[in-house]
């Protein structure tokens, strides 16, 4: 199951069963080029329905440019798309749910008018959509945004408001773009719910995000993709198991003191902490020997932990940089003189974004996993896996 | 291999409807909606009043009128007798009216129509003994000091009547006849039109075509504005989901039009009252009777014709601002776009304003045809009474004809403008974006 391409999967490609294929929305190595720049180049995915599919890459990867080809809002070079078996653009539009990144909505307009307007584009009748809207804004707890402009709304209400926009019509399948950007921990946890909640009633669910523990807590597969091609797909723990390494959650009385590792061969520190720090260990390096040496060095260890490597560190080392690019932080000379130099923007904000993102999450995977390291948080906390 | 975008089911209802009641609803309830329609109707008024306004201030107008007659006595018997009852019945000071004899028909026609006298009064005795009055009015000359010359021709030939006819009464009053024809102004067919007609039908014309231009070109820019709001403001991420860009800009277009045709009611109908009531506020301010009814000159055919010029002219130029109003990132920048379109339909008003004052020059003609004009420019000179029916007709399907053409186009240029942010709009990207809107 699952499929590896790019550098690490060559060679590897195991597609989903063919009466699954039936079910699912694939993207068929899809082609779409904008003067100069090659936005996609032979793109490939398949997403079963009823999934939550977390679609990651890097700014200007070609998320956003896969997704308005699956609306129909722009046109690929080649290549074939289909949901079900059937070409994307024989689908009614209302087979689409869309959560742009870029929020927006008529801020002289009410919220319920807003979203009956586009329950009504989307085929929906008058008052099924206002009934619908209402319930919606019910669930999510804010009944009284339905009299109110949505430019008197706070931004992550405004973007509450905006995902009801696009599941209000109940469609089939869910493209939402970073959809808990800018939102309070509250309302990521409502959001988070009622994304599940779609799931549970067999929506398939495109996410994309740069939030790695977003997507390790939510989906069910992943796919990776890099200058408009698809490095990896699969199940959660395919993907990270897919770089053969592992890594150890290790925390001693000696807090940050790490110099000890340094003579370790195959080990290094991904995450330095002072109350726990988190070791990568290449293909072949046990992890038992990690134990070993500070066992033997007098360490004193409070505990002790192996887990798959963070999603974060699967992507970094998947398309994140290449090795002889130092991701610490540069010192601020350094740093002066090379505003101007280009690395590759995108490719460094993806970087960045990933980093950012994935710090908290493989830290919560790694408490979550155990000892084994075999579970995943996105399985745990899924009520429909 | 991808097929055509135009695969996917793409019907024009309701989708465009849904959109099209979002946008009228929008605009009718908007405050800016209520002052321009406000301010509107009160310049519509204004200019309705004009005539009264215009006398108002040119109580002492001099109007120079040269009498030629085959008789110099009758010539003579004329000028003293218009002098006389026009100074005391117009209303205006003694020197209001000059009155020159003059001999050579053909310098006096010349002087017409360049401007040096404001008419000229040709009178002759028929072998009954009737006099028959030609007058020839010059462009200065308008249809209330017309009257006055009628009322001085009828007056010569009473008294004519009186003391030379019928000394022992057993010859019958003959009314003169009066032939009024424009001797600077335009014609029909070759036939000039009355005087009166004519000046009823460009007061007419000029309250209708203003309101044509600024209600094409605030509406105009009432889509622009839309569209470029809704990429301002991003909703169009969500709308360009929903619907498709045909869907879009017809609704938009259709919506806004409808909101600009209940304006166009409101400012009409006071106008069209102000016009009716010119008259009797005339005599009430004792400007005399002068004023003709310039609402003579409407009839159904009429508004048929004006409604359809509007409908058509603003679809037209909003189907273009809608695509220019794609290819902008923010409402402020429609400035840089609305400049062009602003002159492209301000070309076409000034050519309305020449016809409207008598003038029909080739270009005019030509222009009266050209789809972006046609609106002003044909309608004036309907209004002026100048068209065949043939020439309405290709005037009508040419602006049809380009609707349909300019709305393939325009929805293209959408379709690829309303993804492009932060780019200036160049004429190479729009060229780009109607030959492939998503490329």
């Amino acid at each position: 199951m699952g499929r590896l391409t790019g550098p690490l999967g060559a060679g590897t490609d195991v597609r989903f069963p063919a009466i699954l294929r039936q079910m699912s929305l694939v993207f068929d190595n899809l082609h779409k080029r904008f003067g100069r720049i090659q936005a996609l180049d032979g793109l490939s995915l398949e997403i079963p329905q009823g999934h939550i599919y977390g679609f990651l890459g890097a700014n200007g990867a070609g998320k956003t440019t896969t997704m308005r080809i699956a609306l129909g809002v722009l046109r690929a070079d080649s290549g074939a798309l289909a949901w079900g078996g059937v070409d994307h653009r024989r689908l009614p539009r209302a087979t689409w749910g869309y959560l742009p990144e870029e929020r927006g909505l008529y801020p002289k307009m009410t919220v319920l008018d807003q979203l009956v307007f586009f329950g009504r584009l989307h085929g929906m009748p008058a008052d099924r959509a206002a009934r619908t809207a209402n319930e919606w804004l019910t669930r999510l707890r804010v009944p009284d945004f339905a009299t109110r402009k949505a430019g008197e709304l706070s931004k992550g209400n405004q973007q509450k408001v905006q995902f009801l926009a696009a599941v209000i019509h109940d469609p089939e399948i869910l493209l939402l773009d970073e959809p808990f950007t800018g939102l309070d921990p509250v309302n990521v946890v409502l959001l988070r719910q009622a994304i599940l909640e779609l799931r549970a009633r067999g929506k398939t669910i495109v996410l994309s995000t740069h939030q790695m523990e977003t997507v390790e807590a939510m989906c069910e597969s992943i796919a990776i993709i890099d200058r408009g091609r698809t490095v990896i797909d699969g199940t959660l723990r395919e993907v990270k198991r897919s770089t053969g390494r592992q890594s150890v959650l290790l925390a001693t009385e000696i807090g940050h003191d790490l110099a000890w590792t340094g003579d370790l061969p195959g080990v290094r520190v991904i995450r330095p902490g002072l109350d726990r720090v988190e070791l990568g260990l290449d293909p072949g390096t046990e992890a038992d020997a990690v134990l070993a040496a500070a066992i033997a060095r007098n360490v004193p260890v409070r505990h002790f932990e192996v887990a798959d490597p963070s999603l974060e560190q699967v992507f970094i080392e998947l398309v994140g940089h290449p090795a002889d690019v130092d991701t610490s932080l540069a010192p601020i000379a350094d740093a002066a003189q090379g505003q101007d130099a280009d690395h590759g923007g995108g490719q460094n904000a993806g970087q960045n974004a990933g980093r950012d993102a994935g710090q908290n999450a493989g830290q919560n995977a790694g408490r979550d996993a155990g000892h084994n390291a075999g579970q995943d948080a996105a399985t745990q906390e899924s009520p429909a896996a | 291999m991808i097929e055509r975008s135009s695969d996917r089911p793409d019907p024009i209802l309701p989708n465009t409807g849904i959109v099209a009641r979002r946008e009228f609803t929008e605009r009718v309830r908007s405050r800016p909606y209520a002052a321009s329609t406000v301010l509107l109707s009160l310049l519509a008024i204004f200019v309705s009043f004009l005539p009264i306004i215009v006398r108002l201030v040119d109580r002492d107008t001099t109007t120079t009128i040269a009498i030629v007659a085959d008789d110099p006595s009758l010539a003579q018997r004329s000028e003293s007798i218009m002098r006389g009852v026009l100074s005391t019945t117009s209303g205006g000071s003694p020197d209001s009216w000059v009155f020159t004899i003059e001999t050579d028909r053909e310098a006096v026609k010349t002087d017409v129509s360049e401007g040096r006298v404001d008419g000229a009064l040709f009178a002759t005795r028929g072998a009954s003994g009737r006099l028959d009055f030609t007058f020839l009015t010059g462009q200065g000359l308008g249809a209330d000091r017309t009257q006055f010359v009628a009322i001085g021709t009828f007056a010569v030939a009473f008294l004519e009547w009186t003391d030379l006819v019928n000394p022992s009464g057993s010859v019958p009053f003959l009314p003169p006849t009066l032939n009024v024809l424009a001797g600077a102004g335009p014609t029909a067919g070759g036939v000039p039109l009355a005087a009166t007609e004519i000046a009823s039908r460009q007061l007419l014309g000029t309250v209708l075509i203003v309101i044509l231009f600024l209600t094409m070109t605030i509406y105009g820019m009432w889509v622009a504005a839309g569209v470029a709001a809704e990429k301002e403001t991003r909703v169009m991420e969500l709308l360009i989901s929903a619907a498709s860009p045909r869907q879009l800009v017809l609704g938009k277009v259709v919506g806004i039009g409808l909101a600009g045709l209940v304006q166009y009611v409101a400012i009409l109908v006071p106008a069209m009252i102000a016009l009716a009531l010119q008259r009797p506020i005339a005599e009430f301010l004792g400007l005399g009777s002068g004023i003709n009814p310039p609402l003579s000159g409407i009839t159904p055919g009429f508004i048929l014709a004006y409604g359809s010029f509007f409908v058509l002219g603003f679809t037209l130029y909003a189907l273009i601002y809608a695509a220019a109003g794609s290819l902008v990132s923010r409402v402020e920048d429609l400035q840089v776009i609305a400049l062009p379109m602003s002159l492209l339909g301000i070309a076409g008003y000034i050519q309305a304003v020449l016809a409207l004052s008598g003038g029909l020059s080739g270009f005019i003609r030509v222009a009266s045809f050209i789809p972006f004009w046609s609106p002003f420019v044909m309608f004036t000179r309907l209004t002026v009474g100048r068209v065949e029916p043939w020439e309405l007709v290709l005037a009508y399907a040419l602006l049809i004809l380009s609707i349909g053409l300019v709305a393939a186009l325009a929805i293209r240029v959408y379709a690829a403008g309303v993804l492009l942010y932060g780019q200036r709009p160049g004429p190479r990207r729009i060229l780009r974006a109607v030959i492939n809107p998503n490329g």
